[in-house]
């Protein structure tokens, strides 16, 4: 071997020893929550967005072709179904607005926790998950139409998820079958508080129930609004699967089909965003002298 | 007096260079098309990953066109558009290819049947690498079946893959020979 050969070789290996460096040290940066690696990150997102929404194009051009020609070929059959749903959606909108106006009375004599005031902006999913270890989207609309992380993210079926990094047109939400997301719940029908956490799969898990709460098989779980980061009663789930500490839930919307989603917009007025800043998702409790957590609520949760 | 052109045609034609552009680019596109096929319901978490699939043959067959900085640049892109972990799927690109550097020699020389079953091992050898690192930095352990599935989708794709690269290398020979 010549010297320059050997010279050369040298040089490849210290350049290739300092990529694996980089990509290691990358990595527990990444984990760090370094305020400009996220910026950086979006920053990039933000230039790549249009190129990988070109790139895209003529791919979902296929997907939706072919999910055209399904649903020729499925017509009559689908028009059937609809029929029939819609009359069933007659009756339970019927009784949804006796129910409404009995809400309505009930509410005015105990001051149930309401939803707060958030303004809907609808977005495009840019991006869906392809990766098994991370669940997120990369959605049209970013701080210029006052999106902050912390937002929720809901389509008409349920939350999707919240607002993690924010660039000027874009923004990338945390899905709730993200392993890293935990939402804050309660079964609807028992009350019973709980928290549902992602696997990096189609399923959630119902972690930290009371071990007095008998969840059922089918059961509603809905945001509870302790936090204060997200509203309570938006759906997450329905109880899918019990298999004795384990709870499975599966999520009110279905991500695969995920196109359009709403940014529902302020409502973080209080909270502590400095928190959020730095990726951590802990909310202290106000301290405000008062034990009411939410309107109608107080501090384990009972009604007032 | 020597005629200059034959110098200037020599820096222009036999520098690697261009090519490796060209591939390291063909990688990012890759990446991609792999980010739009996510929008598709059945590949919804696990795309099939075919930039691995290119890196894999490009290796084997035309390694000096992939230079371990190009194999970084598509693991990073990846990284970065998925929103994994940064620096996970490079690293674990780059032992891959310093891998199939140490055994090149016995791969160019296996037929396919072999050649799919060492693809197989490698991808999923750098899956579970992805997923130990995943494991000690999230301490959680995620959902195994889409890691599976994205590893079946990808192996069954893999002979198409090969087929396409085959076909557009003899496709660029007789562009040459003409």
């Amino acid at each position: 071997m010549r010297l320059s050969d050997k010279a050369g070789l040298r040089q490849r290996r210290i350049v290739h020893g300092f990529l694996i460096i980089l990509s290691f040290s990358l990595m527990f940066l990444g984990k760090a929550d370094l305020t400009a690696l996220h910026n950086l990150r979006m920053a990039g997102s933000e230039f790549l967005a249009p190129i990988v929404d070109t790139v895209s194009a003529p791919i979902r051009g296929i997907e939706t072709m072919i999910e055209g020609v399904r649903t020729v070929a499925s017509l009559r059959a689908e028009n059937v179904r609809v029929q029939a749903e819609n009359d069933l959606l007659k009756r339970w909108r019927r009784r949804a607005e006796i129910l409404e106006s009995e809400n309505r009375q009930l509410r005015s004599v105990t001051g149930a926790a309401t939803v707060e005031n958030r303004i809907p902006i609808t977005a495009r999913a840019v991006t869906a998950p392809g990766g098994s270890f991370a669940h997120t989207v990369l959605i049209s609309i970013g701080a210029g139409k006052g999106v902050v992380r912390g937002n929720p993210v809901v389509t008409a079926d349920g939350l999707v998820g919240i607002v993690i990094d924010v660039g000027v047109k874009h923004a990338r939400v945390l899905m709730i079958s993200d392993i890293n997301s935990r939402i804050p719940v309660i079964l609807a029908s028992s009350s019973w508080p709980g928290l549902t956490v992602g696997q990096n799969g189609p399923f959630l898990e119902l972690q930290f129930l009371p071990g007095e709460a008998k969840p059922k098989i089918g059961e509603l779980v809905l945001t509870s609004g302790h936090g204060g980061v997200l509203p309570n009663g938006l759906p997450v789930g329905r109880v899918d699967k019990i298999e004795g500490d384990k709870i499975r839930v599966s999520p009110a919307v279905d991500f695969r089909q995920l196109s359009y989603v709403s940014v529902l917009v302020g409502g973080l007025d209080g909270i502590d965003n400095s928190d959020l800043d730095l990726g951590n998702f802990y909310t202290p409790l106000p301290v405000t002298g008062s034990t009411r957590l939410l309107k109608g609520l107080n501090s384990s949760g009972k009604r007032r | 007096m020597k005629d200059q052109r034959s110098y200037f045609e020599k820096a222009d034609f036999h520098s690697d260079f261009p090519l490796q552009f060209l591939a390291a680019a063909f990688g990012l596109m890759l990446v991609l098309i792999e980010l739009g096929l996510a929008h598709w319901p059945i590949f919804h978490g696990a795309a099939p990953n075919l930039s691995l699939v290119f890196i894999y043959y490009v290796m084997i067959y035309h390694s000096k066109l992939l230079p371990i900085f190009s194999i970084f640049l598509i693991g990073i892109f990846g990284d970065f558009l998925f929103s994994d972990l940064l620096g996970g799927r490079a690293s674990a690109l780059m032992l891959l290819a310093y891998v199939i550097q140490y055994r090149i020699s016995r791969l160019q020389q296996s037929d396919f049947g072999e050649l799919w079953l060492d693809f197989s091992i490698s991808f999923t050898l750098i899956s579970l690498f992805q997923l130990v690192l995943f494991m000690l930095i999230n301490m959680a352990i995620p959902s195994l079946n889409p890691i599976l599935f994205q590893i079946g989708v990808t192996l069954l794709l893999l002979p198409f893959g090969f087929l396409m690269m085959f076909a557009f290398h003899s496709l660029l020979q007789k562009m040459k020979v003409v």
